[in-house]
């Protein structure tokens, strides 16, 4: 079915930032895992995820973000969340997201972090 | 009794018990099959000097094998030699392609495939080396069954926290909802978390009027409502609310092997939000109409301070008279009226009027009479000619059902003359020092209600010293107790006659109290309207 998820990706040094905008469903999920997975298999290990550009999340699309951060926990990698709308870091929390990866409020916090 | 080989098997297997332990911990921290097959192939490959392994996996007897680790590329083209079975298989092969093929059957229906091809050695796989093989396969067996234990209670505490998740926004989305009194932004946002808490791949909500589409908004936006509506699994929830049919429709539900059929949980999460957003729009019309009620009502109270303006706040002094007057609303606005206008030549009318009705109509007219008299009393033509003006006037500006009863006295003060006219209103009672009665009825029909050129005849009279003229609405005869009794013109009458106090605002003040005492506790149900007058 068609929707409007789109992301957008860019590096800073050994980092990789996706900007997402949509909903992060079965779709959105996937399209972000095999972006990530693109960098992931080329050695790079830190991730921001800016959902700036998303509302909404359903638990499929959480399960791709799990899978994201269970593949960095065995790489020894990090994710980090940025720009997260209330209901979303609500979601996440009780999802226990954050006990395997983190929350930042901008990108240069999240890059911070990977230091 | 063991023999020597098997001493020599049991020795040399002794002396790998930390190799298997060790193996152990390895495949059981695997966080997915391939991870999984992959260690158990660097493991196997130390403990028998082999490096040819190639081993898939099948999800379930229908399901294609998967590789999982291949060294030989044409490996995929031995899987046709593998029998599918219940049962364990180790089986030599003397092939140059592989020695050694396996089928390991797992308790979830799933299966392993091996091939081992030559040892590096050269030599063939030994009996200690067959023994060692089934002894990782069942190490293999052992941590497939933690992994997928593993991956049940993670899926467990997913599917317990995502309950946790729905619950939550079940209550967030109730108190979000009811905080918006916009009713696009109420739907747009219910329809969204029922998309996403169903995990459905798209929704679409529809408003129509009789069977006409009045409006529709879909979730995710860019959504076709034609894929929606021909989806394979759908769910719908309607309501109907004031006249209109609500109608959301939840199309495909997400999981990560393809779209499943909701579940009842969806269908009871459609419902709350269904409800919520039902309960939501009822709040907003009640809120609405509160506001609006409270509007009236101010503007009500307001009309009511309006027309208070236009009764007198002060009786004029009259040499040599004493004059007192009443005003006693039943509702905000009445439709009662009496004034006093002091004239240019020295005179003064004496008005008093009911309007038929009550509330803001009545008050209307009310202005509309007191302007009249305003401008046509100055004018100083004849009371007929006045009175003919005037009814004129009303009955242009009025419903055929609102009329006005009037009485209108213009004394002059020094004679005492009284010139009047009783347009259809209550009798005017005129009590001479004497103590006898005269009931002053001389006029014509009520204001407003012919325009016929009907005359408006009126009278003259004299009020001596000691007289009292008693003016009032129809509110204090037809005041109503309990058992619905009425006040009565007799018992009024009587407490005229009988009650004569000096001064004008005594008899008023008593009059008052006697209806109250009359009435008790029952709601007031006409405006109490009373002019006064002692020559003194």
């Amino acid at each position: 079915m068609l929707t409007e998820f789109d992301l957008k990706t860019e590096q800073n040094n050994n980092c990789v930032i996706i900007n997402t905008f949509g909903y992060i469903n079965n779709e959105g999920g996937q399209k972000i895992v095999d972006e990530f997975s693109e960098y992931h298999q080329n050695g790079l290990n830190y991730f921001v995820l800016n959902l700036e550009g998303t509302k909404i999340v359903n638990s499929i699309g959480i399960s791709f973000l799990i899978e994201m951060i269970e593949k960095l926990n065995d790489s020894n990698g990090k994710l980090v969340f940025i720009n997260l709308d209330p209901t979303i870091e609500k979601t996440f929390t009780i999802m226990g997201l954050f006990q395997f990866a983190e929350k930042a409020s901008s990108v240069e916090e999240a890059i911070n972090s990977f230091n | 009794m063991t023999s020597k080989f098997q001493q020599n098997i049991i020795s040399k297997l002794s002396l790998q018990v930390a190799s298997f332990q060790e193996g152990f911990k390895i495949l059981a921290k695997a966080s997915s099959i391939r991870e999984l097959g992959r260690n158990f192939n660097h493991i196997l490959r130390g403990s028998i000097l082999v490096v040819d392994l190639n081993l898939f996996y099948k999800n379930n007897k229908n399901s294609n094998w998967e590789e999982i680790y291949v060294y030989n590329k044409k490996s995929k083209d031995y899987l046709k030699d593998l029998a599918i079975s219940e049962n364990f298989s180790l089986i030599a092969a003397k092939r140059k392609s592989y020695k050694i093929r396996i089928l390991l059957p797992l308790n979830d229906g799933s299966y392993f495939g091996l091939f081992l091809g030559k040892k590096l050695d050269g030599k063939s796989y030994s009996e200690l080396d067959r023994i060692i093989i089934q002894i990782f396969l069942q190490l293999l067996d052992n941590a497939y069954q933690a992994f997928i234990s593993r991956q049940k209670e993670k899926q467990l505490i997913f599917s317990l926290n995502n309950r946790v998740v729905q619950l939550n926004s079940l209550i967030d989305t109730g108190i979000e909802i009811s905080k918006l009194n916009n009713k696009k932004m109420l739907m747009e946002l219910a329809l969204e978390r029922s998309v996403s808490l169903t995990n459905a791949s798209a929704g679409l909500l529809r408003i129509f009027n009789n069977n006409r589409v009045l409006f529709q908004i879909e979730f995710p936006g860019g959504s076709n409502p034609k894929e929606i509506l021909s989806s394979e699994f759908q769910i719908e929830r309607e309501v109907e609310y004031r006249g209109l049919r609500y109608l959301v429709t939840l199309a495909n539900k997400e999981s990560r092997s393809g779209y499943v059929p909701f579940d009842e949980t969806d269908e009871i999460l459609l419902e709350a939000f269904a409800r919520q957003v039902l309960n939501a729009m009822e709040n907003e019309f009640l809120h609405k109409e509160a506001i609006e009620k409270k509007s009236i009502e101010k503007e009500l109270s307001l009309a009511g301070e309006i027309q208070k303006k236009l009764l007198p706040n002060k009786m004029p002094d009259i040499k040599g008279y004493d004059l007192a007057g009443i005003n006693i609303p039943s509702k905000e606005v009445g439709g009662d009226y009496y004034q006093i206008i002091k004239l240019s030549n020295g005179r003064f009318a004496l008005v008093i009027a009911d309007v038929a009705g009550k509330g803001v109509p009545a008050s209307l007219l009310v202005s509309t009479l007191d302007a009249c008299l305003e401008a046509y009393l100055e004018m100083q033509i004849a009371l007929s000619e006045m009175a003919k003006k005037i009814n004129s006037l009303i009955y242009k500006a009025s419903p055929p059902d609102k009329f006005i009863t009037f009485f209108i006295a213009v004394l002059t003060p020094k004679t005492g003359e009284l010139d009047v006219i009783n347009a259809g209103h209550n009798p005017v009672l005129l009590l001479r020092k004497n103590n006898k009665l005269e009931k002053i009825k001389a006029g014509g029909v009520a204001l407003g209600m012919f325009d016929m050129g009907l005359p408006f005849d009126g009278e003259k009279l004299k009020i001596n010293i000691g007289d009292r003229l008693f003016l009032y609405t129809d509110g204090i005869p037809e005041a109503m107790n309990r058992r619905e009794e009425e006040y009565s013109d007799e018992r009024m009458e009587k407490f005229f006659k009988s009650k004569c106090p000096k001064k004008s605002e005594t008899f008023i003040k008593n009059i008052v109290n006697d209806i109250k005492i009359f009435t008790g506790n029952t709601p007031q149900s006409d405006d109490i309207t009373a002019l006064y007058l002692i020559r003194k």
